[in-house]
């Protein structure tokens, strides 16, 4: 079966670097901070090249970013890392999930994609939701949080990270399927195909031709940095490391 | 909190935890500050081989001394850190067929454990390993690696008990000199005094060296290696023996049960310390999916160990080198400023030159001499040589050092 | 406020984190003169909805067709209930269950959702909300904007609902089933209780470093007390190498990353090389017979001796709870 397989990325700080805010605390500092794939998204796109990788059939690999020119360079990560194409959407504002859903499912309908996949969460808000709002909008079947991938007679079959253990579910396609830590390891781009991503074009759409307004959701009123020293606590025994951990961590 | 010392170490990694253990040992009261944390920096990205023989007789010695200081410190602190797993250096081209001849037949000379080893030996000593294009091997079974993390704790366990002080998290700010002597540092924790300051900054080391007016040839420049991940068909004994590749510009060790593999490539990506965030973390380093240089790493990777490939599960480890304009430190006075003495440069060897570092360092700020010959490390050597005292410049010639790293084939050893 | 409350269970029990998101609900209704039902979704789930009117007015719907919780058809009957109830606000303890059909049923409800909350105040009869951002670095304050909203909570951050005396009504709720979606098949759910979490995944990480002997000692010790948490376990460089452990279970710069709620290094000292892999973790705790060694430097808590003593101490005592 032929298949295209949409794979939307998000561009954001490298989380491995310490996090500043801005003065005013209206956001974070951006200043010397290094962007990245989210770390979920590439997972994703991993994915995607696999089962291109292991299909006999045509399978087609679009990444979408979402933002200003400087997602270009991510997105080009996207395409030296073997997606057959790029496309990004460009909208300068912020936005939350609800938004980005409303923008890919415009994007998943024009490009009659058969699967999207993506990060089940990007690692700067943490928010877990814009693969779940973009299978309530186009209504097609989900599985989050995947951590193995089989296609099967009916669709996909699908194993699910759940808090309660692994949770097989098959899903008819087309279908949203958001991807966890453990689905695969991300490669490396090679260094043929980073020199063949430099010629590629990155298709670009302006938001405003998606005939979409921004209907904000989320609106961010402050932001702060937990203290990032730590002030070791000695305790005298194991009765107090537990009282510590379960009434002040609050971790137990 | 110590205001006042013999000698204050600017600098946590090995040089100045080495130096700061020898010179406690020889009874001298020394402060180490670091910025960060101790052995951070580019001593906890070093992967620490250690290839005795070098280009001259003095500098195989040092390290020769380095190994016996190492087996001393194992047995004070009660820690492995030298793993002697043997290293090769193979040959796929007749020049380097020809270095390899050349090394062994000076190794021979001053009584070096060296030989040439045929390459279906190689083959059984390295299955892992593409053998089938080399010309040419030569085994060194007294070579392996100094282990970063267990060289650090010891040189650290040890100072502590004979008294040095260590002052983490305290970066310094500006260097206190008084009539062309140093009298001490400013700290983020106030004012440090004393009569000798060592420059052990590493890539801050040219930095620390501006605070006082001077100029320390150095650059810093990215260094990347990767380590794979054991799979069951490619696990690695943990006393396979390092290899260097000249030719590909490789060298590999065993860590873990996988692979190390790094490259001194033509090309490094340069950084200028003052421009990185005052708190930047070395050990927060991390490298693109799509880094051209993490790429050419795999690349040349692939060609040596064809079961290592762009989707190979592994970590790719991302530091940053001090470079000098002729690939070997600066240690020792500085005649400019009495009491300043820098021991930085390293050029990618810190970790195993280290140990002997300490005791010349030691033995140059307590006697004013030491038993090696160190002109070729002195720290003076390019003092007011037009070319080397501006930064551009400097750069530049670290930069070519850099590529010429591995690359250069090198003539019969005189 | 309307507030619904969706619970979360195993058709025998309610799981904690719904009395968590009960006791956010009772405080925020009291603060906004509302009122809280709590809706308990699924089949033969008498029990549950019985436990669950002990904390809160309780909405049972219980049907043949909701026996597994697949996303579309559970999204759709909370999405339903919402707008056939006049729910202003629909709250969930965060988990993975509510992510999924929470999220997909805030999807239907026009997205107005903030997840993870671990701290409100109710001003001017809005919710101002507090979230993590950036793996717990950042806190963020938030608030929602359109009608209903949807808010996941942090068990963790909300003391759960204690059971009342009186027993409250439970109003049992019909749906049409023909309406469900049916895109979604559950074949099954593999528990772990035979193995433990994923190391780079879990929200607790015991970790073992030289200090441990041999690996029936690192079972006893890091393993008993990675179960007893519910936790990971994971080594340092040393272990691996001796043998101890197996390489993936590696914590460090050239092992795995990791940053988990709960970091527990037990006899690791702390080398740069283990804290490059760790380093984020929310709470660090090290025990270690060296007081000075580098790990209580990154810690949050310390505590000095011999792991041999302590741990199974440790274990007891949590067991004991």
């Amino acid at each position: 079966m032929n298949m295209k397989i949409l794979v939307p990325t998000k561009r954001v700080p490298d989380t491995d670097q310490k996090i500043r805010i801005r003065p005013d605390g209206s956001g974070i500092d951006e200043e010397n901070l290094p962007y990245v794939v989210n770390p979920f998204d590439a997972i994703a796109v991993e994915e995607a090249l696999r089962i291109r990788e292991n299909s006999n059939d045509e399978v087609e690999v679009l990444a979408v970013g979402i933002g200003s020119d400087d997602y270009e360079r991510e997105l080009r990560t996207s395409l030296a890392i073997g997606a057959d194409r790029a496309m990004l959407i460009e909208c300068a504002a912020a936005l939350d999930s609800w938004n980005v859903a409303r923008i890919l499912s415009v994007i998943v309908q024009r490009e009659q994609a058969d699967l999207v996949l993506m990060g089940k969460q990007a690692v700067d808000d943490d928010s877990n939701q814009a693969g779940q709002f973009l299978a309530a909008l186009l209504d097609w079947p989900q599985a989050t949080f995947a951590s193995k991938l089989d296609f099967t007679e009916n669709g996909l079959r699908v194993a699910r990270e759940t808090d309660a253990g692994i949770e097989t579910v098959v899903v008819r396609l087309p279908a949203v399927v958001t991807t966890d830590l453990r689905l695969n390891e991300p490669r490396y781009a090679s260094l043929p195909n980073i020199l063949r991503a430099r010629k590629k074009t990155i298709e670009r759409l302006e938001f405003q031709q998606l005939g979409l307004e921004i209907e904000p959701r989320i609106q961010l009123l402050h932001m702060e940095v937990l203290s990032t020293g730590r002030n070791c606590i000695r305790v005298s025994g194991v009765d107090e490391l537990v009282v510590r951990l379960r009434d002040e961590a609050k971790v137990i | 909190m110590t205001q006042t010392a013999d000698v204050i170490v600017i600098g946590g990694g090995v040089a100045g935890l080495s130096t700061a253990m020898q010179l406690a040992l020889r009874g001298t009261d020394v402060v180490v500050v670091e910025r960060e944390r101790l052995g951070n920096g580019s001593t906890g990205r070093a992967a620490g081989l250690l290839g005795q023989l070098r280009g001259t007789a003095e500098s195989t010695r040092m390290l020769m001394d380095g190994v016996e200081i190492v087996k001393d410190l194992e047995q004070r602190a009660n820690v492995e850190i030298f793993v002697q797993t043997g290293s090769l250096r193979i040959a796929e081209t007749p020049e380097r067929k020809r270095e390899i001849i050349d090394l062994v037949e000076m190794g021979k000379s001053i009584n070096f454990d060296i030989d040439h080893l045929p390459i279906d030996e190689v083959s059984s000593k390295l299955p892992y390993m593409r053998t089938d294009d080399l010309l040419d091997a030569c085994y060194c079974p007294t070579d392996g690696h100094l282990q970063p993390a267990e060289l650090v704790s010891a040189y650290i366990r040890i100072g502590k008990s004979h008294g040095v002080t260590f002052r983490p998290n305290c970066p310094v700010g500006e260097m206190i000199v008084e009539g062309g002597k140093v009298k001490g540092v400013l700290t983020s924790e106030g004012p440090l005094y004393a009569p000798v300051v060592v420059n052990a900054g590493g890539p801050w080391s040219y930095l620390l060296a501006e605070l006082t007016g001077t100029c320390l040839p150095t650059a810093a420049l990215g260094h990347c290696y990767l380590t794979t991940r054991p799979t069951e068909t490619n696990s690695v004994d943990r006393l396979s023996p390092a290899v260097r590749d000249r030719h590909l510009r490789l060298y590999t060790r065993p860590e873990s049960g996988g692979l190390i593999v790094g490259m001194y490539g033509e090309e490094a990506v340069e950084y200028e310390m003052k421009d990185l965030p005052v708190d930047f973390d070395m050990s927060a380093m991390t490298t693109r999916r799509d880094d051209i240089h993490v790429a050419r790493l795999i690349y040349a990777a692939q060609q040596r160990f064809p079961w290592i490939n762009e989707r190979t599960p592994m970590t790719i480890t991302t530091g940053i080198m001090t470079f000098t304009p002729d690939g070997k430190p600066f240690c020792g006075k500085v005649s400019e400023i009495e009491g300043l003495y820098h021991c930085a440069g390293f050029c990618g060897h810190g970790i195993v030159q280290s140990p002997t570092i300490g005791v010349i360092m030691a033995d140059l700020i307590r006697k004013g001499e030491t038993d090696y010959d160190i002109a070729a490390i002195e720290a003076d050597r390019y003092f007011e040589i037009p070319g080397f005292q501006d930064r551009a410049e400097v750069k530049t010639k670290c930069y070519d050092m850099h590529a010429g790293y591995y690359g250069r084939v090198e003539g019969k050893a005189d | 406020m309307r507030i619904l409350v969706v619970a979360e269970h195993d058709t025998e029990v309610l799981r904690s984190g719904t009395r968590s998101a009960v006791a956010f609900a009772n405080s925020v209704a009291a603060q906004t003169d509302g009122e809280v039902e709590c809706l308990v979704i699924g089949h033969r789930i008498a029990s549950v909805a019985k436990e669950a009117a002990s904390i809160s007015k309780v909405l049972c719907l219980d049907s043949e067709s909701l026996t597994a919780p697949v996303a579309d058809r559970y999204a759709r009957v909370i999405a339903d209930v919402t707008i056939q109830r006049k729910i202003d606000l629909v709250v969930a303890a965060s988990t993975s269950y509510a992510k999924d059909v929470v999220g997909r049923a805030a999807g239907l409800l026009g997205g107005s959702m903030a997840s993870d909350v671990v701290g409100h105040t109710v001003q001017d009869d809005k919710l101002v909300l507090r979230r993590p951002m950036f793996a717990g670095a950042v806190t963020a304050t938030v608030t929602l904007i359109g009608h209903p909203q949807i808010i996941t909570i942090r068990g963790s951050a909300y003391e759960p609902a204690v059971a009342s005396v009186d027993e409250s009504e439970i109003i049992t709720v019909d749906i049409d089933e023909s309406s469900l979606p049916n895109h979604i098949s559950f074949e099954k759910i593999e528990t772990r209780s035979s193995h433990r979490p994923d190391v780079t995944e879990s929200r607790i990480v015991v970790s073992g470093g030289r200090a441990i002997k041999n690996s029936d000692d690192f079972e006893r010790l890091v393993g008993g007390l990675a179960d007893q948490l519910g936790g990971a376990t994971g080594s340092s460089r040393a272990l691996v190498d001796a043998g101890i452990t197996p390489n993936d279970f590696q914590v460090g710069q050239t092992g795995k990353i990791v940053a988990p709620e709960l970091y527990i290094a037990m006899g690791i000292s702390g080398a740069v090389q283990h804290l490059a892999g760790m380093k984020n973790s929310k709470v660090i705790v090290a025990i270690n017979n060296d007081p000075d060694a580098p790990m209580f430097e990154v810690a949050d808590y310390g505590l000095v001796g011999d792991l041999y003593e302590l741990v199974p101490q440790l274990i007891e005592k949590l067991h004991a709870e």
